[in-house]
């Protein structure tokens, strides 16, 4: 999708996506975006996952106390401060102010615990969908339409959500709200394992939504159900003289297989556009086990490049692998075809 | 070209347009579903109502349906240009809903709760209603609420409305009211004489005899009705000259 195509001044919507927990998700939504907040793009990262992972690593601990314990109030500023008036029917989205990070263009809308609440809402909300209920769409596109307020406030390039690990109805309402999507793989068995699922659930979402929507009434608020596959990550392995050891080498081409057969060709079979043709082209980077730096990291809520541990050296390298993660998915949503 | 290849070409179009709906069967099954949630539990039309129902079309009635048209195409030089594109709106009857009722004088709220039902969540009415009839008494009483009268020579009553689903993909659904005496006739008329006429005239002539006497047994209902409300606006009018009375008459209900 070309820059123009894509509509001015909307920003694109991704999602480091996998429902595999312990893939590096919030890690790597951090990291990717601080690289494309200092390629001089204005990025909005979004903590859609009532964990909060998201939240406690960019801010105090105490501010993210604060922050939840007026939540639920008039002045309420997290994303569930947002969503309540549709969870309880009173109203529309509230539109709340994103936390500005230290990093230059980084932004945060700060995640609740309680959005599981809202969660537990988007199950009837999408049954409401398929019965054509005006209520349903407006309650499945509420995260979007929050989104959209609060990136067209802030002249926003780029939406990361970040989300949990399962594949409930709130991720769901956030792939179908994607431009794009990056999935994250561990070196491991479990990790590739998933990817079936993965793939299957995807390719369900967007059927179910293709549906829906084709028979929606015309001008009502609708996702717009396309999340093309952006590319994959592998993710912690382990590196001994440049190269990946043994096993995680293994891996690595087992990954490349499993990504193609379980997730590109069920996407393509959808629809040619969601996915590129040829594998080689969908490795958007390499990241491997930081071992100090990612705990470092999450604990001083700095980019991992940033951070007081391990060397110069280390984070320097760091550095690289994400400014050329950005660099590319940057030039990939710019760049109109994505294969 | 002869008469078998254009046979056989027509044939290939009808088998195109069957696989097209079974493609899109899906849909349209949804789309009949969300009507009827709407219909069928909107409190504005339940009470005028004895029963709902509805079906998607069976693809071997849709083959014959479509085989039937392009027939009659042919027999009258036509041409046969229903394309598979079109399928969804020019078969009307694909998604079909029946709300049956108990008497024809209840028409005038079920049309009125209809089109509040369809504009209330944004369905388009493409067509109707109109009703089929054949006794002058009731084409009166379609006239004086605005309904447009067809006539029925095959003798099936019933007042129709094609409904669109106002959305990206277009789907319509035809929307059948009658009552539950004309329900009967239809269904056997449907049984044994429909499509294709029965080949006993016997059974043809008792079709034709049935046609009365549901009509009839309509007119009857009818007729019940209007005397029990004759007689309680009559009740109402005496209780508004002797107010006293109706306790006394709401006691001999009570211990009825």
């Amino acid at each position: 999708m070309s820059a123009q195509a894509h509509g001015a001044g909307r920003p694109y919507r991704i999602s480091v996506f996998n429902h595999k927990g312990g893939v590096g998700k919030t890690t790597l939504t951090v990291n990717i975006g601080a690289a494309l907040a200092s390629l001089g793009r204005r990025v909005l990262l979004v903590d859609s996952d009532p964990q909060c992972n998201l939240t406690s690593y960019l801010v105090a601990d105490e501010v993210v106390d604060d922050l939840l314990d007026k939540s639920d109030s008039t002045h309420g500023a997290t994303i569930w401060s947002a969503v309540k008036p549709i969870s309880e029917a009173t109203g529309n989205v509230n539109v709340v102010d994103p936390i500005e990070l230290g990093t230059n263009n980084l932004f945060l809308l700060p995640g609740d615990i309680r959005l599981a609440e809202f969660e537990s809402d988007l199950v009837e909300f999408w049954a409401q969908c398929f019965q054509r209920k005006l209520k349903g769409f407006r309650g499945t596109t509420a995260l979007s339409e929050l989104v959209h307020q609060v990136s067209h406030g802030h002249n926003i390039d780029y939406v990361f959500y970040d989300s949990g690990p399962n594949i409930g109805p709130l991720n769901r309402a956030i792939l179908l709200d994607c431009d794009y999507f990056i999935v994250p793989v561990a070196c491991d068995l479990f990790s590739l394992r998933a990817l079936k699922t993965l793939g299957k659930t995807l390719v369900d979402w967007i059927e179910s939504w293709r549906t829906v929507s084709s028979l929606a009434p015309q001008d009502i608020p609708l996702l717009a159900g396309r999340p093309k596959f952006l590319g994959y990550i592998p993710e912690g392995f382990r590196v001994y003289g440049g190269r990946p050891a043994g096993k995680h080498s293994y891996f690595l081409s087992r990954i490349e297989r499993e990504i193609h057969s379980q997730l590109m060709v069920l996407l393509r079979r959808v629809d040619p556009d969601l996915a590129p043709s040829r594998v080689q082209q969908a490795k958007l980077g390499e990241v491997k086990d930081y071992a100090s730096l990612v705990p470092a990291s999450q604990k001083e809520g700095r980019p991992i490049y940033e951070v007081s541990a391990g060397t110069p050296d280390q984070r320097g390298s760091a550095w690289q692998v994400f400014r050329a993660i950005a660099t590319k998915i940057d030039s990939r949503v710019h760049g109109g075809s994505i294969g | 070209m002869s008469d078998a290849r254009s046979r056989k070409a027509q044939q290939r179009q009808v088998d195109r347009l069957v696989v097209e709906f079974g493609r899109k069967r899906d849909s349209v099954s949804l789309f009949l579903d969300q009507l009827f949630l709407a219909v069928s539990t909107s409190p504005k039309l339940v009470p005028h109502v004895h029963s709902f129902k509805k079906r998607v079309k069976d693809a071997d009635h849709l083959r014959e349906k479509l085989l039937r048209k392009a027939q009659e195409c042919a027999e009258t030089n036509r041409e046969f240009d229903v394309v598979p594109s079109e399928l969804l709106t020019r078969i009307t009857d694909l998604a079909g809903m029946r709300i049956l009722h108990l008497y024809t004088r209840q028409i005038e709220d079920i049309d009125k709760a209809l089109r509040e039902i369809f504009a209330e969540h944004k369905y388009d009415l493409l067509e109707g209603p109109f009703a089929r009839t054949w006794d002058d008494e009731s084409r009166e009483f379609f006239r004086k609420c605005h309904i447009r009268r067809e006539k029925s020579p095959s003798l099936y009553t019933s007042v129709h409305y094609i409904v669109g689903s106002a959305s990206r993909t277009k789907i319509t659904c035809e929307v059948q009211v009658r009552t539950l005496m004309e329900e009967v006739w239809g269904e056997v008329d449907h049984a044994l004489n429909y499509p294709h006429p029965s080949e006993s005239l016997a059974c043809r002539e008792q079709i034709k005899v049935l046609a009365r006497i549901t009509s009839s047994a309509t007119r009857l209902v009818d007729s019940i009705f209007a005397t029990r409300i004759d007689y309680e606006v009559g009740r109402k009018s005496d209780r508004a000259v002797a107010p006293r009375e109706k306790s006394a008459a709401a006691k001999g209900r009570r211990s009825r």
